[in-house]
């Protein structure tokens, strides 16, 4: 554009030399030069102004860029936070979640509470029974009161230590205490398991599983675990025992050996005679006595689901020398059945007592059979509610049971009543059977009142043999004992 | 705002992670228990009335049954684990 220009002006400068006439188009000439100068100019400042204007968007445009590296790596740093946060926050709910499955479920609660309450723990269950008790034949009737509180020792899952203290109202002295059960329980397995101390004879069902006050469904025990026993009650040894399932679920077999100091007679005779009673236990055996050697077998053979109802049968046994080289040997068959709102239960007795001097050996048979029905399905009589609730809450029962001996000690008859016992001479017969009737009115599972009308019904006579204060005894014939009617009613808990 | 919005999304899919996770782990340790519950439901109404009426677990403290339990495989010579199971059910259904 420059070389334009030059040539241009000098152009003009050649031709007024030439021509003086043209100085028109000179000035037009330089006009125009002067316009292009003027817009050359124009331009440079409108290039500039652009270069400018470029180089301000140019810094604006690394403005961004600066700022928007910056953004990116405060996203950057925002989403790694974030990652970390909700990683942090994922492992806290974790961690309270465990805190919270740790701290607040029922076993941990349980064992906090375990905890608070200690490992050692002592729990007092038991019964206790007020009756009253008529007699025709001795025309006696007076209250009685059996507290029998159960004192249970937990030390661990394995180790129980059981006490029962038997408390008792006897006529005219104060109350009186018995230690019928100390044991220690020790389950080394599954399948074993030690019980040693003064026990419940574990022969036959009666004894151990039958005799508390609230379970016994009647007021007395059956002729042949009552005043007159065939096998001792308690017994101080070392027992082995078990259980084990067989089949399905309900088909079981279980097991119960034992030692113990064995059988021993009342000291209160002045010599061995047929008829005599047992000692409820033999606390210290003398060098006369050989130990107690018992089984017991019981086998369930229908399964839970069968719908056939709960059935047990079982042979017991139990053999000891009672004096020097005499023994008693005893076994019985138990049955007992439950269907549905139906209970009976069955056990016969056999025992043989070898007699010193060759004395004839007493022999004796004891049986029962028994059977109850809870009304608590009953139909409703639309007569009223309450007396729906009261009818479906009685259980009717009976029983039949004996005992037969050669003899009968005369100074071993007692008339006095006492929880459990009505007092009738009647049984203190050779050959005693009595029929009970009993009306059960359950308050609660373990509360009950029992109301028992007796029948005894002794079948025949025997022998009695009397001592009256010289130590050489007499036998003398007697019939049967007569007929006699008690009745007893009484309330039972069991706590 | 976007923050929030993290918050929450995170917060949601924990929950939903946590959940049944826990439910699996309880399912888990409650399952022999559960199982215990109801073979001893089925045991307690004939086993225990077979000698006497079945007393309800609202009698006892589960630390009382630990107890009775264990002197009631005594007297009843039933297996232990058919006991453990009534002891289970006797616990829980209090």
């Amino acid at each position: 554009m420059l070389a334009i220009a030059l040539t241009l002006i000098a152009a003009p400068r050649f031709g007024i030399a030439e021509d003086g006439g043209d100085t028109r188009v000179l000035v037009q000439f330089r006009q125009e030069i002067e316009t292009l100068k003027g817009s050359e100019a124009a331009e440079r400042r409108r290039v500039a102004q652009d270069e400018k204007h470029i180089q301000e968007l140019e810094n604006q445009l690394k403005l961004l860029e600066t700022q928007n590296q910056k953004f990116g790596k405060t996203a950057s740093t925002l989403e790694i936070n974030e990652t970390k946060l909700s990683s942090d926050t994922e492992q806290r709910f974790q961690d309270l979640q465990n805190q919270v499955a740790a701290k607040n479920s029922q076993p941990d609660f349980q064992s906090e509470m375990n905890r608070y309450l200690g490992t050692h723990q002592l729990t007092i269950a038991g019964a206790a029974a007020g009756a009253f008790i008529y007699d025709k034949q001795t025309a006696q009737n007076t209250f009685s009161l059996e507290f029998e509180p159960l004192f249970l020792y937990r030390l661990n899952d394995w180790i129980l230590f059981e006490g029962t203290i038997q408390a008792s109202l006897p006529p005219g002295s104060g109350a009186s205490f018995a230690l019928p059960v100390g044991t220690a329980q020790i389950f080394l397995n599954d399948y074993l398991e030690v019980n040693a101390g003064i026990f419940d004879e574990p022969f036959g069902d009666w004894y151990e599983d039958q005799s508390p006050l609230w379970v016994n469904r009647f007021i007395t025990a059956p002729l042949l675990y009552g005043a007159e026993p065939l096998v001792p009650p308690t017994d101080i040894g070392v027992q082995l025992r078990g259980s084990v399932q067989w089949g399905a679920l309900g088909q079981d077999v279980d097991y119960t050996t034992w030692i113990a100091n064995g059988p021993s007679y009342d000291p209160a005779v002045p010599q061995p005679v047929v008829g005599q009673t047992l000692n409820p236990e033999n606390n210290i055996a003398v060098n006369t006595n050989g130990r107690a050697f018992g089984g017991r077998f019981r086998f369930y053979p229908f399964p839970l689901d069968s719908g056939l109802g709960r059935l047990e049968v079982g042979a017991s046994t139990y053999d000891g020398k009672w004096l020097d080289s005499n023994w008693l040997y005893s076994w019985g068959l138990s049955a007992a059945y439950l269907y549905k709102d139906l209970q009976a239960r069955a056990e016969y007795v056999e025992s043989y007592r070898q007699m010193p001097n060759g004395s004839a050996p007493d022999n004796r048979q004891g049986w029962y059979v028994q059977a109850g029905y809870f009304l608590q399905h009953l139909p409703s009589t639309h007569i009223s509610d309450e007396l729906d609730d009261t009818l479906r809450r009685l259980e009717l029962l009976i029983r039949y049971s004996g005992v037969n001996q050669r003899a009968i000690v005369a100074d071993e008859i007692t008339t006095t009543p006492a929880i459990g016992f009505s007092g009738s001479p009647s049984i203190f017969s050779p050959h005693a059977r009595e029929v009970a009737l009993g009306i059960d009115y359950w308050i609660e599972p373990s509360i009950v009142w029992q109301t028992e009308f007796d029948l005894e019904l002794p079948r025949r006579g025997g022998s009695l043999v009397t001592f009256n204060g010289a130590g050489t005894p007499k036998s003398n014939p007697i019939n049967a004992t007569a007929n006699d009617k008690a009745l007893l009613t009484q309330l039972s808990i069991g706590f | 705002m976007r923050m929030r919005w993290g918050f929450t999304i995170v917060f949601v899919m924990v929950m939903a992670a946590i959940r049944p996770v826990s439910a699996i782990a309880s399912e888990e340790q409650g399952k022999e228990q559960r199982e215990l519950f109801v073979t001893g439901a089925k045991l307690w109404p004939v086993y225990c009335a077979q000698c006497h009426n079945a007393r309800p677990g609202s009698q006892f403290s589960p630390a009382q049954w630990d107890a009775i339990t264990m002197h009631m495989r005594t007297q009843s010579n039933m297996p232990a684990k058919d006991m453990r199971a009534i002891k289970e059910f006797l616990k829980q259904a209090r």
